[in-house]
């Protein structure tokens, strides 16, 4: 009787102690100390519990890195130099990396444990980065699939260019069970210094776009991080021509409405936008009434399947088809030209052919492709 | 088929917020190996096979791209959409990694819709795993026999 009750007390007994000890171990094997990153040859230095990602660690101490997935390594955007041998490149980052960025030991820092002192170097301008804590004002519908989100975020402030971006942060939600975070490109001007107003373009799956057309209200609180990128309008006299779609709209709609708030009307501005049909088009009467009084704006809005129902009597084709005889007969090509593109990588790609078969170099297109 | 170490591994692989934020098994509690085997069997009482299933879905994926983000009609029968993300995800069978494309194809003649990625055919050539019930990107066996028309 007594040998059932103590057996398993023993078994018991020596699992605790074999698990305070593995416990005990871990503490003393893992335990890195405090361990100090070097930043920019010490413009900032940090100094952090060691044993965590630097991608974490740097965003716990206000320095943020681009991320587009968060930190699960599958975006590969928040790459920095790493100056100190951490060891070699791990099969997570491989994939991410050009051989320049190779060669000066580029590392994806969601991917690197910091276990000692380091040192490295990312883009001064990631200074600037902040996050901000901040409410919904108004969720607008503006097509069956796109939510323009206007946040203010109170008495902070946001500096940044028009074309740059921010990464909003989404919470645990339904099944999603951590937080995870999506970059949007911001469509309100830069003299709008208390809001941040964001295109959101239902993707059937995405984690942030059903929570924000599913689960967020007006009212609510959110979290951006911000701004990042280097999109934006050149300081040139060339003709830009502008090509967008879907919710790659945002970042033109803050570029133009900057350039005429500050009267930069002096140089000629092409805008491209493709829908497939009425109901995907958008903006079509701001733009018109921005045509009318910025004489040097043209709206070129096209349909590539209008239905019946539609009425549409503007351009009608994919929007390379249309920007091609627009290149081709419309836009003159004896001042420079500059192309400024946002959308999918496939967008993108195709548009960078249009433009440089038709005499514009790749060092003057501009592209931010992840609208 | 046995739930063999590797296949515990992708299995937990594919819970939410280890590859992808949603994982890859819905609301789907069973092992992979009788998601897989069921649906093998699924497969086979509609008439599909696996390679003619992924050479369609590819060639949708590719038709989707030249509507550079928005839907485009292909073939007078599909209304397709391809969106491309930043990034990659890797396998949860840990052989490889996958660019983030999605596609979205709708029927025209039924409204049936299917929505899968790169990962997802990759998923379902080698590994003959649709994802679990429940799941948003789950191609289940039915679905493909009506939006293909294979």
């Amino acid at each position: 009787m007594n040998v059932i009750f103590v057996a398993p007390l023993i078994v018991s007994g020596i699992a605790a102690v074999l698990a305070a000890l593995i416990s005990i171990l871990d503490m003393i094997v893992n335990n890195y100390g405090i361990v100090k990153i070097v930043i920019n040859k010490g413009k900032k230095e940090l100094e952090v519990k060691g044993g965590g990602n630097l991608l974490q660690l740097l965003a716990g101490n206000d320095i943020f890195l681009p991320s587009a997935c968060g930190g699960r390594g599958s975006c590969g955007a928040c790459k920095c130099v790493v100056k100190t041998d951490i060891g070699p490149l791990l099969p997570t980052e491989t994939p991410y990396m050009t051989k320049d960025e190779i060669d000066v030991n580029t590392r994806l820092s969601c991917q690197i444990k910091v276990k000692k002192d380091i040192e490295i170097e990312i883009p001064d301008v990631l200074f600037n980065v902040k996050q901000l804590e901040g409410v919904v004002e108004k969720i607008s519908d503006i097509t069956h699939d796109i939510k323009e989100l206007y946040i203010s975020i109170g008495e902070e402030t946001i500096e940044f260019e028009a074309g740059m971006y921010v990464q909003l942060v989404v919470p645990p939600y339904g099944k999603i069970k951590g937080e995870t975070q999506r970059a949007y490109s911001m469509s309100s001007p830069p003299s709008d210094k208390n809001h941040v107003e964001i295109l959101v373009r239902l993707v059937p799956g995405g984690i942030a776009t059903t929570w924000v057309h599913t689960e967020l209200k007006e009212g609510d609180k959110v979290k951006v991080i911000g701004p990042f990128g280097d999109f934006h309008r050149m300081e040139t006299d060339a003709t830009m021509i502008c090509i967008a779609g879907g919710s790659g709209m945002a970042p033109f709609k803050s570029i133009f409405k900057d350039m005429y708030e500050r009267k930069i009307n002096n140089r000629e501005v092409w805008y491209f936008f493709g829908a497939r049909t009425g109901k995907d088009m958008f903006f079509l009467d701001e733009l018109r009434e921005l045509e009318k009084k910025w004489d040097k704006f043209h709206f070129v809005p096209a349909l590539s399947e209008p239905e019946e129902s539609d009425n549409w009597s503007g351009e009608t084709g994919l929007i390379t088809a249309v920007l091609h005889k627009y290149l081709k007969d419309k836009i003159s090509s004896d001042t420079d030209r500059e192309g400024y593109l946002c959308g999918g990588p496939g967008m993108i790609a195709a548009c960078k052919s249009v433009l440089t078969d038709n005499g514009i170099p790749l060092e003057k297109i501009y592209f931010d492709n992840f609208a | 088929m046995k739930m063999t170490p590797a296949f515990k591994k992708a299995q937990g692989n594919m819970a939410p917020g280890v590859i992808t934020a949603g994982g890859f098994l819905g609301d789907d509690k069973r092992d992979i190996k009788d998601i897989i085997t069921e649906d093998e069997e699924r497969m086979e009482y509609f008439s599909l096979d696996y390679e003619t299933v992924c050479d369609k879905l590819e060639y949708l994926l590719e038709k989707g791209g030249k509507g550079l983000g928005e839907f485009t009609t292909v073939d007078d029968t599909w209304l397709v959409r391809t969106l491309e993300a930043r990034g990659h995800l890797p396998c949860p069978f840990e052989d490889g990694i996958h660019r983030k494309i999605t596609c979205e194809a709708v029927n025209l003649k039924n409204n049936r819709k299917i929505l899968f990625s790169t990962i997802s055919i990759h998923l379902l050539r080698e590994h003959h795993f649709h994802e679990g019930k429940g799941s948003e990107f789950r191609l289940d066996p039915e679905s493909l026999k009506k939006v293909l028309e294979i």
